[in-house]
């Protein structure tokens, strides 16, 4: 393992307690630790792809970056209907 | 050089990051959490410009190009939208 590949292994273990957020706490607070998780995960996508040399996974980093925004601002939507 | 400034923009971007991992999961408010969603995104954009040094000009370094600036342009977006659900969420209470 590289050191890409620590850094990758060090952002999913910092997701673990966004998602103890997003389940427990109310929902727009949810959110708030998804849109981080969402960021952290993208990029951690990236860091595999640096770390094996396959450019497959950065491709997956990015348009997980585009669709964890946009389903932010869906969620939000929902959430603002919802009340 | 070069491997100083990957080392450098790589702890960097991890420390944002777990900055903004511990304001998110610590804060107590809503508002007070959103405040730290600024740093996970300088983090991520730390972090592919540290992949972007040393991979150069790649495929993958043109990836995380792509990935920092949309990070560094959509998270303001997106922080505004929440705080303005999170607002009127607190008017109609």
């Amino acid at each position: 393992m590289n050191g890409w590949l620590w850094a990758a292994t060090g952002l999913v273990v910092l997701m673990v307690p966004l998602l103890g957020v997003a389940v427990a706490r109310r929902p727009l607070e949810g959110v708030i630790a998804l849109q981080v998780a969402g960021t952290l995960a993208a990029v951690a996508l990236l860091l595999l792809a640096e770390g094996t040399n396959r450019q497959a996974f950065a491709d997956l980093a990015l348009a997980l970056g585009v669709l964890g925004q946009v389903g932010t601002l869906v969620f939000l939507r929902f959430l603002e209907g919802a009340r | 050089m070069r491997e100083v400034a990957v080392y450098a923009l790589a702890i960097a971007g991890g420390a944002l990051a777990t900055l903004s991992c511990a304001g998110v999961v610590l804060m107590r408010d809503g508002l007070d959490r959103l405040h730290y969603t600024g740093p996970a995104a300088l983090g991520g954009a730390c972090l592919a410009a540290a992949v972007l040094v040393e991979g150069g000009w790649s495929l993958i370094g043109l990836r995380a190009i792509l990935l920092g600036a949309l990070l560094l342009v959509t998270a303001p977006v997106v922080t505004q939208a929440t705080a303005h659900a999170i607002h009127r969420r607190r008017e109609d209470a």
